[in-house]
């Protein structure tokens, strides 16, 4: 066993800190978020630049325009990424509807569709989640109907993630009424300015922008459908696999860590600095030793992805577990840290930290991106301890 | 980064889990806990035939040269068996020390012995006073004194929770023989008898009954030869050991850990009520996961410190976190598995979770608590510094105020510029009224 990473691995993120380190503003931290016209082409620019030395696709195959990385070294540029404050437009291009198309795309789609991704070009939306399709997400019911060459759509997305104006929609559809229900969904990669699509804000706790999104008689041609019909689900899933990492959120947590630290070095109570209190040096220490094991439990996962061969699939992932518990639960230590002042928000002079923990309080709470931690319990429990299922109703939808 | 084991540590630890499983059964367990010395000479020996007691030592001395790592695995499957062994007191905490701090006769002399089972030893450091004061495992918690006569040194005072010392055939004693700048200053190792004129030891009742005990000294005279290292530098090549000794015990927390959740997860599964296994409730379930991820981030975090240590690399701050993380989370991996054996997991004849249970408390405790090495992790925290900023030019793009900005994509801007057009009617009505 051993728990390094190699010079190699080590030149990687070197190269790619420096290379942001370069093209970050001074005036850019992480916590700053990006809606106007000109933060949003700061953003598309730097993603084109990044794009054209292949940053933004570390784990794709270098015939894809990737830097045909394991995923390992895929994982670093990511937490390098997450330390830097880094959200690409791209977003779920880049993560899930190229990775998709790569796997599962006829050749006219990787053409179309691969290149303006790798290189930058595109804006993502994931559109997965319904009203009626949250944790049980084989319950989609937007509706794809053949039509000739075309498919017609009909249905509403929730709780969308995006404020960058999007060219795609990587959607989950319903194309056939069957039990168990997974088996009738496909997948489509949607122009996101195709006729009869409708877009309306869903502002979130803490200021995460989502979308409530609208299909009302969408026709979209055959070409849009990714893979086989009524495979998405299982489409979709096998993307998951395939690009699942985690790092960014090793490499935010660690910055959001250390920049609570360097608050408590600085700042005083009573007239001694914040940090020389015990009690809150205590704290201080456990959320590090909590950042060390949400480190090995994520890297673990990784590591088993490039011995997948040897090991099989992995049967439980504690990665995002352990992400969703510590991320409350250290919230929940710097609010008590900051008592009275920790409600005061970035407008008011007063706040502390720019009002940054005060908004992630408020984030805590929309946390439940993947699932909510209890869904990750009962598929563990399922997977990893094969303790048995409750029964649940696999009736065909309506 | 590679998260498995050699196939020379799979075979460590398919020989110890064999071994064990055959040697140290519940029976046996239950036989120890009865013992008033709770040790078994002859098991003792087996170890030695194995190489257990030699496994961290060079070859000349008997030893087999294993590095942190293989002793981590060792350590994983005597948790897992609750082994009730002088193994941590007499190899890890003293015999590394020697190896550290000894003299090439003292190692020549005693290593072997110690290998071949013949040679108990048990570090006597923890006092009542420091124990209770908070800093037991702290050299400004040393204050049993060895005051220097002649050619040899005359030592008073009180250990107390010294594991190990009602069976040793030598104690390793860390006292002061002096004061100076720092704690560290003046703490000086003696290795004697256990039986010396003036030593009385007292095992104590412990939740786990592993009877650790007061040790008295009262005008004990040793030679000066008896001291290991150099007089008043005694704390770092001890630190080193306490270092080991807090990882061993991490993984026997593990192995135990690991064996606990084996028991719920299995009796989840098996045990019906209302014409099910409990194991289909969410809440059931819940209890299993979390027993799991306690289990899991504990193994893990403790075989990075085990790396750490074996490569020699800086390994203060990964021991620490390992022992703060560990001791809790043992703790609460087995409250969980308590909870889903509820009535079948707390009687004392049958059964290992209430021995599982019951030992977790002393090593959570034992070679320091989470505050304790909480407050190791702290002091490097402190030290933390400021990350390199961005060196590009400024841009200017997020001065204005959030609430200000404009968002670009029409469906925000709308809703924006409709908030914005309220709030100026709303403004107009009040300047009108």
């Amino acid at each position: 066993m051993e728990f390094g990473f190699t010079s190699r691995q080590e030149a990687l993120r070197k190269e790619i800190e420096d290379y942001y380190l370069e093209q970050l503003p001074e005036d850019y931290t992480a916590d700053k978020s990006s809606t106007t016209e000109e933060q949003h082409a700061f953003w598309r620019a730097l993603q084109k630049r990044a794009g054209e030395k292949r940053y933004l696709t570390p784990g794709w195959p270098e015939e894809y325009g990737g830097m045909g990385l394991d995923t390992i070294e895929q994982g670093i540029v990511h937490d390098v990424e997450g330390e830097m404050g880094i959200h690409w437009p791209a977003g779920a291009g880049l993560r899930l509807a190229g990775p998709a198309t790569i796997l599962f795309g006829t050749d006219e789609q990787k053409a179309r569709v691969i290149p303006p991704i790798a290189r930058g070009e595109s804006v993502w939306f994931q559109a997965f989640t319904e009203p009626e399709a949250g944790s049980d997400e084989a319950n989609v019911q937007l509706r794809a109907i053949e039509d000739g060459d075309d498919f017609i759509l009909n249905g509403q997305k929730t709780f969308i993630s995006g404020i960058h104006k999007p060219d795609y929609l990587y959607t989950l559809t319903r194309t056939a009424d069957v039990a168990p229900k997974h088996r009738g969904i496909s997948l489509f990669l949607i122009p996101a300015d195709t006729p009869g699509i409708s877009y309306h804000p869903q502002p979130s706790m803490g200021g995460s922008p989502q979308n409530n999104i609208f299909f009302d008689d969408v026709r979209v041609s055959k070409g849009a459908l990714l893979g086989e019909l009524n495979k998405g689900f299982y489409h979709a899933m096998a993307t998951f696999e395939f690009e699942r990492s985690g790092t960014n959120y090793l490499g935010s947590n660690r910055r959001a860590l250390l920049d609570f630290v360097l608050f408590c070095k600085e700042e005083t109570k009573n007239g001694k600095p914040l940090i020389d209190d015990p009690a809150v040096s205590r704290d201080l220490a456990q959320m590090a030793v909590d950042l060390q094991v949400q480190e090995l439990v994520t890297w673990h996962t990784i590591w088993w992805f490039t011995q997948r061969e040897r090991l099989g699939p992995k049967p439980y992932d504690l990665s995002a577990f352990f992400l969703k518990q510590f991320n409350t639960s250290h919230n929940k230590i710097m609010m008590r840290i900051l008592g009275a002042y920790g409600q005061l928000q970035r407008s008011s002079r007063w706040a502390k930290m720019s009002g940054l923990i005060e908004s992630q309080w408020q984030r805590m709470r929309t946390w439940h991106a993947g699932g909510t931690v209890e869904i990750y319990k009962v598929i563990v429990a399922a997977r990893g301890l094969g303790l048995p299922r409750a029964a649940r109703p696999t009736s065909k939808t309506q | 980064m590679d998260y498995s084991l050699s196939e020379e540590q799979l075979m460590l630890q398919k020989t110890a889990r064999d071994f064990l499983e055959q040697e140290c059964t519940e029976a046996f367990l239950r036989d120890m806990e009865e013992d008033d010395a709770g040790f078994s000479p002859d098991l003792w020996g087996k170890l030695a035939n194995l190489g257990w007691l030699g496994l961290p030592f060079p070859e000349e001395y008997g030893g087999s040269g294993g590095s942190v790592m293989d002793l981590a695995v060792l350590y994983e499957e005597m948790g897992r068996a609750m082994l009730p062994s002088p193994h941590l007191s007499t190899v890890v905490l003293a015999g590394l020390t020697i190896l550290a701090a000894g003299s090439e006769a003292q190692k020549k002399d005693l290593l072997p012995k110690l290998v071949n089972g013949d040679l108990v030893l048990a570090l006597a450091l923890t006092e009542p006073e420091a124990l209770w004061n908070g800093n037991g495992w702290e050299p400004s918690g040393v204050t049993v004194k060895a005051t220097a006569d002649g050619d040899s040194y005359v030592i008073e005072g009180s250990k107390l929770l010294v594991h190990d010392a009602h069976i040793a055939d030598q104690l390793l004693l860390v006292a002061r023989t002096g004061d100076g700048a720092t704690p560290e200053d003046g703490i000086t190792l003696f290795l004697l008898d256990a039986a010396a004129k003036g030593v009385t030891c007292t095992p104590q009742a412990t939740t786990a009954g592993d009877k650790p005990s007061e040790v008295v000294f009262s005008r004990v005279r040793v030679p000066a030869s008896s001291i290991v290292g150099e007089p008043g530098g005694g704390w770092a090549p001890l630190a080193a050991s306490l270092r080991v000794g807090a990882v061993m015990v991490c993984a026997e927390m593990v192995g135990s850990g690991q064996r606990a959740l084996e028991i719920a997860v299995d009796y989840a599964k098996t045990r019906v009520q209302f014409e099910q296994p409990i194991g289909i409730n969410q809440y059931v379930q819940e209890h299993c996961v979390h027993c799991l991820t306690n289990v899991e981030a504990s193994r893990w975090i403790t075989y990075k410190a085990a790396w750490k240590l074996s490569d020699g690399l800086p390994s203060e701050m990964e021991a620490a976190a390992a022992k703060a993380w560990t001791s809790d989370a043992h703790e609460k991996a087995l409250w969980f598995a308590h909870q889903v054996l509820a009535g079948a997991g707390y009687g004392q004849d049958d059964g290992v979770l209430p021995l599982l249970s019951r030992r977790g408390l002393a090593q959570k405790l034992y070679l320091g608590d989470a505050d304790h090495h909480l407050r190791t992790v702290a002091e490097y925290v402190k030290r933390w510094e400021a990350p390199p900023a961005p060196r590009g030019a400024r841009s200017g793009l997020w001065d204005a105020p959030e609430e200000q900005q404009v968002p670009a994509w029409a469906p925000w801007r709308e809703r924006f510029e409709r908030i914005q057009k309220r709030k100026e009617e709303r403004r107009q009505r009040r300047s009108a009224a």
